[in-house]
């Protein structure tokens, strides 16, 4: 009984001592960055430094505000794609799998620079709209906000019907078939069965959606360009252009406290099941 | 039988579906279409074809020295991914290490941080601690967020399996080794297998850790890319996303082949 203790701890033992030396004590490096003065001793003046300029605010409210609309957008989005994939046939649902799963594993630098072509000015979408006459003049997608949203919902609705789909493929048909005897129509069965009986999955969902949106670093830095900075692109400013490391880590500590503070609930609700 | 859905309401779900299609597919397609250009600009669509790009890619130091960087790593990651991964997985699933609960929340835990936040970290202890980023640093870095994933794949495939067989193998006399590469390690095969593909595309495509750890000798191919994107995107770029678009296609027609792809989506 010993000895089979013994070889679980080997087999353990490498990736805690991975996980220790290259993820926690690196985590608690920054964390400690943070709060340390550059010649040394504690200090708060770097997060003072963030809470007390209007334009770092601006970033923050930028980053929830452009967070909360994406998730959005994907959720309303991604639930009724859920309910189709998981209501279809065998082949249609491997086909819309398909659809699904080739974006998801390209790499997200590929996808950000195929929006860029679709974008810019005299691009699909600007060309099309002068060419019907529906807009004036020539303009360009790029460097607004709408062209962050669209972008980070091709990349976050993978993961968002995923999420919703392993709940409603759970759903026993026969209640919505019951509900349709009882004189529901369509619509009225998926608004009082479906929906409520899927609330877990868009909720797993739409935290997950939120939290690598808040995040996120090529799509925003590439699609809004400088001027519309995110936490994460200025994260990397900070980092490449300023060399300021420990307002850096400041803002690290200031993403992953929001987005811990976003997760705490949801893990109280659900035991940390859909983690 | 009740009643079907209503027309109008197929006529929106095909609507629905063709703009999803749409969605997902056009920075891709863009992508492609752009790489075939015999312009200098990117243009979609384009207007002559030529193959001219993907000669021009073919005979780059840079793109063909960040592609074999970005190869190398993602093998080698790979290979630590799994082989640490899969043998946490194992343990952690017996159960007999005090507080195995923890244990599998802290080897996920690297999934629930963003890639930002554990970058810029990395990024600073290893300055701190060892100086100049390196080879080392970039194989580390990816096999800690990509673990994750082989623990999760395998221990849901071990969960599975029939815990008896190995305890039938232990009273016919196997011993500790026999037992582990005949009987536990071949249950663990498809979690294993569908680990290392999510460690080789991960690493393959990821850009954040890499961006931040880079040096100018030290460029993988997603930052290579993200470099063309920010300075001056012109068709070469898109004939190597196409590239690596086309890898993709075909990684995923051997998990098919090995795994079945539905079976994929749900891990």
């Amino acid at each position: 009984m010993n000895t089979d203790r013994a070889e679980n701890a080997l087999l353990v033992s490498p990736g805690l001592l991975l996980l220790a030396l290259a993820f926690f004590l690196p985590i608690a490096r920054m964390l400690g960055l943070s709060v340390m003065a550059e010649e040394g001793g504690f200090t708060l003046a770097h997060f003072a430094q963030f809470v007390s300029e209007p334009y770092y605010l601006g970033v923050l409210w930028r980053t929830i505000r452009l967070s909360f609309i994406i998730t959005l957008v994907s959720a309303l989005v991604g639930f009724p794609l859920a309910y189709i994939m998981a209501r279809t046939g065998p082949r249609a649902r491997l086909w819309l799998i398909i659809v699904i799963l080739l974006p998801l594993m390209t790499s997200v630098v590929i996808r950000t620079f195929g929006w860029m072509v679709i974008f810019e000015r005299g691009g699909i979408v600007s060309g099309t709209l002068y060419d019907l006459g529906l807009v004036k003049r020539n303009f360009t997608l790029m460097r607004t906000e709408t062209a962050i949203v669209i972008g980070m919902v091709q990349v976050l609705l993978p993961f968002m019907t995923l999420s919703i789909l392993g709940v409603i493929t759970r759903i026993d048909q026969r209640l919505e078939e019951a509900a349709r005897t009882m004189g529901c129509n369509f619509l009225q069965s998926f608004r009082h069965v479906v929906l409520p009986l899927s609330m877990p999955g868009i909720a797993a969902g739409s935290l997950l959606a939120f939290t690598l949106s808040a995040s996120s670093f090529v799509t925003p830095s590439l699609l809004g360009g400088p001027r519309l900075q995110v936490l994460a692109s200025s994260i990397y400013s900070s980092v490449t252009q300023t060399l300021d490391w420990h307002f850096a880590a400041a803002q690290a500590v200031i993403l992953f406290l929001g987005i811990a503070l976003t997760l705490i609930p949801y893990f109280r609700l659900t035991g940390g099941r859909h983690g | 039988m009740v009643k079907a859905v209503p027309l109008w309401l197929k006529i929106a779900t095909y609507v629905f579906i063709a703009l999803i299609v749409v969605l997902m597919l056009a920075p891709l397609i863009v992508v492609v279409g752009t790489s075939f250009s015999a312009n200098q600009f990117i243009a979609f669509p384009p207007r002559d074809f030529s193959l001219e790009w993907y000669r021009k890619v073919l005979s780059s130091d840079a793109y063909l020295g960040s592609a074999g960087l970005s190869l190398a790593i993602a093998l080698l990651v790979t290979l630590s991914a799994v082989i640490i991964g899969g043998a946490a997985a194992i343990a952690i699933h017996r159960r007999q290490l005090p507080k195995s609960e923890l244990l599998g929340a802290l080897f996920l835990s690297p999934l629930i941080l963003p890639t930002i936040i554990y970058a810029i970290g990395l990024l600073m202890f290893w300055s701190a601690a060892f100086g100049r980023v390196s080879f080392v640093t970039l194989w580390i870095g990816h096999t800690a967020i990509t673990l994750p994933y082989v623990v999760r794949t395998t221990l849901a495939v071990l969960t599975e399996s029939d815990p008896f067989i190995e305890e039938a193998a232990r009273t016919m006399g196997a011993g500790r080794i026999q037992r582990l590469f005949f009987v536990v390690l071949p249950q663990c095969r498809p979690g294993l297998a569908a680990g290392a593909f999510f460690a080789f595309n991960i690493s393959f495509d990821e850009a954040v850790l890499s961006l931040f750890l880079r040096t100018p000798d030290l460029t993988t191919l997603p930052v290579q890319i993200y470099g063309q994107l920010e300075f001056s995107p012109d068709p070469s770029v898109a004939a190597v996303s196409t590239i690596m678009i086309a890898l993709t296609v075909l990684l995923i027609l051997v998990i098919d082949r090995v795994l079945g792809i539905g079976k994929f989506a749900s891990a």
